[in-house]
């Protein structure tokens, strides 16, 4: 896999975001129209003077090339969740799916912790007027923790295949230390479920389907899927469990794996190749990738350094 | 209808010696009944630490089946660990509901943990034990049932049972988080799920119990038993607001169906109410029922839910 780089598509300080977020548009997500196409996000504002932030999800329309930013929404496209609910502190990503004249929005919704930071689960928000907004399903998730993916499941990329929904999504295996001084970290990996309606999920339970590169403490996140020639492509992220915010050396990369069943997947991360460019936005992590086709061309989308904190940008394969 | 003959209360954690991790409450009792002793598992605290909170633990105290005022044994340690940093049990394994299966007793509890704008969270966990019931292994770090669109939080309570080969939880489900005198209080109902397995579950998805004294009535310990051709249900309810006090806490509810979904509330046969004086003066709640040598007992708490321990009643007369 080739890819081509478009460079840095989104850059929120150039647009005006809504509701008094102050930067970030992480996770783009994309949404193909007509005549352009509609890019989800995620931004942030402050939450009061605790220093901690609030995640939103909002959109930019885009024209078909990624060359020109239309419109950026006016407000998010869901509030967030209510007093003690999975999503009251922020939807961090969210992932849509057109089924059934609806949209459906996979939501990855974050409350926060006392012992660590934040717990995460997956809602189901639909929308019934073009993606412009979103009404959820139900006050809680459609998958959160269970037996054996005890915490943090998120991150869903969600598409229906021969009638059948298919998830593609992250779990926590735990937290750890890695000092007995330093805060706890996380460590979570891909996982997959399936669903007759996309609203009651069976996962495989447990089953990490790509393997490590950076052994057992690696964290995956952010899956996203696209058949290419027969053949199914996985493009996420990873990175070290610690000290992975500031060192670029041990921060997110974007990773691949490949299968021919969509069942068992090979890791092959140098097929993939999209590396940081030197003094940019993207110099010391990718992160966040999503892959959609448009026009008959296959594109990239992606965060860069900090997460996400000043934009996004894309890269087009070429075959 | 049926009365409840109080007969006392039969454990004090507060008599309990050499347990640190057992200082008070022994909440939620819930039986399983060997040859010469009824095991009685309940939940305790170890005392508060320096922020004022606490967490849970769960353990059983064994009576003398001849003599249930005659305490043969507590356990040494609690029958489950907390879990590790993050995990859904971190802070609590409270209550705990068993029952024997196929050689093995199996464990349905509620796992705390602690929660920034909300004071904790709940989900019900699973644990098998293979020595009787005096350990417990974890069946998985996460919960068994965990949160859904429509039982958004504070899964708790579960109460398993089996009937007609088939396994049955009776649990809470949190509707919302009311803000009481500053500080947000949960309001929870009573849910209902089924499984073949003990492991996958199917839920009703609805309340079971309708709301008596007000929509934010809270619902807990929903204890289903079979007895006379129906099913029957002891719960509690409280209002909302002031539930700490006399007037607005814990009472032992009742219900009955004939065939485990739809329940006929009538609080008027749950046959038992507070006492003018005593250790249950002031509520009641977790209730329990249990057969044992051909009666039928209730196991309980009293005032500030199970703080100085819980109580016994005999059914006089018929159930239901």
């Amino acid at each position: 896999m080739k890819w081509r780089k478009l460079g840095r598509i989104f850059d929120p300080a150039q647009h005006g975001l809504p509701g008094g977020c102050i930067g970030f548009a992480q996770a783009p997500q994309a949404l193909v129209f007509s005549d352009f196409v509609r890019i989800y996000f995620s931004t942030r504002t402050l939450d009061g003077s605790s220093g901690k932030y609030l995640s939103h999800v909002v959109f930019a329309d885009m024209s078909k090339d990624l060359g020109r930013v239309l419109r950026v929404a006016e407000k998010p496209v869901i509030a967030l969740g209510d007093l003690g609910c999975f999503d009251e502190h922020g939807i961090f990503p969210m992932n849509v799916v057109r089924h059934d004249e609806a949209i459906y929005g996979y939501t990855c919704g974050w409350s926060r912790r006392v012992s660590v930071s934040v717990e995460t689960a997956i809602g189901l928000a639909i929308s019934r007027d073009e993606g412009l907004t979103f009404e959820r399903i139900g006050a809680g998730p459609v998958l959160g923790a269970s037996l054996h993916e005890p915490c943090l499941v998120g991150d869903a990329f969600v598409r229906i295949v021969d009638g059948v929904f298919h998830m593609w999504y992250i779990f926590g295996t735990g937290w750890k230390r890695s000092t007995p001084e330093t805060p706890p970290d996380r460590v979570y990996k891909i996982g997959h479920a399936v669903s007759g309606d996309g609203v009651r999920w069976r996962k495989e339970e447990g089953r990490q389907i790509v393997p490590d590169r950076l052994g057992p403490d690696e964290c995956q996140a952010l899956p996203s899927v696209i058949s290419i020639d027969g053949c199914s492509h996985m493009l996420f992220c990873y990175r070290e469990a610690f000290d992975f915010r500031t060192n670029a050396a041990r921060a997110y990369r974007i990773g691949h794996a490949r299968s021919a069943d969509g069942t068992t997947w090979t890791r092959d991360d140098d097929a993939l190749r999209l590396e940081g460019s030197p003094g940019e936005w993207d110099s010391d992590m990718q992160c966040y990738p999503h892959v959609f086709q448009c026009e008959g061309r296959v594109y990239l989308l992606y965060n860069g350094n900090a997460f996400g904190r000043f934009g996004f940008g894309a890269a087009i394969l070429e075959r | 209808m049926f009365r409840w003959r109080k007969l006392g209360k039969v454990f004090t954690p507060q008599e309990v010696k050499g347990r640190p991790w057992l200082n008070e409450f022994a909440q939620a009792p819930a039986t399983l009944v060997f040859d010469d002793f009824v095991r009685v598992y309940f939940s305790c605290r170890p005392p508060a630490d320096a922020n004022g909170q606490y967490v849970s633990h769960s353990a059983y105290v064994d009576l003398d089946r001849a003599d249930l005022f005659n305490i043969r044994a507590v356990a040494d340690r609690p029958i489950l660990a907390l879990g590790d940093t993050g995990a859904f049990d971190e802070f609590g394994t409270y209550p705990v509901s068993v029952i024997r299966h196929a050689g093995r007793v199996h464990a349905y509890y509620a796992g705390w943990t602690r929660c920034e704008s909300v004071p904790f969270n709940t989900a019900i966990g699973y644990a098998i034990s293979d020595d009787g019931g005096t350990t417990f292994t974890k069946a998985g770090a996460g919960p068994v049932l965990g949160y859904s669109p429509d039982e958004p939080f504070v899964l708790s309570g579960p109460k398993i049972r089996r009937f007609q080969g088939r396994f049955y939880l009776w649990y809470i489900a949190g509707r919302k988080w009311k803000i009481v005198d500053g500080r947000p209080e949960p309001v929870y109902k009573i849910r209902m799920a089924s499984s073949a397995d003990g492991v996958e579950w199917e839920r009703l998805g609805r309340d079971v119990i309708a709301s008596r004294i007000e929509e934010d009535e809270a619902q807990a310990s929903p204890d289903v038993f079979y007895a006379h051709g129906k099913y029957h249900m002891l719960f509690c309810y409280r209002r909302s607001a002031g539930f700490r006090s006399r007037e607005n806490g814990y009472r032992i509810g009742y219900a009955s169906s004939h065939d485990l979904t739809e329940w006929v509330r009538d609080d008027t046969k749950a046959g038992i109410d507070v006492s003018d004086a005593g250790w249950d003066a002031q509520m009641l709640s977790y209730p329990h029922v249990f057969e044992l040598d051909g009666r039928m007992y209730l196991a309980y708490l009293g005032d500030q839910v199970g703080r100085f321990g819980f109580g016994l009643a005999i059914a006089d007369g018929t159930i239901g």
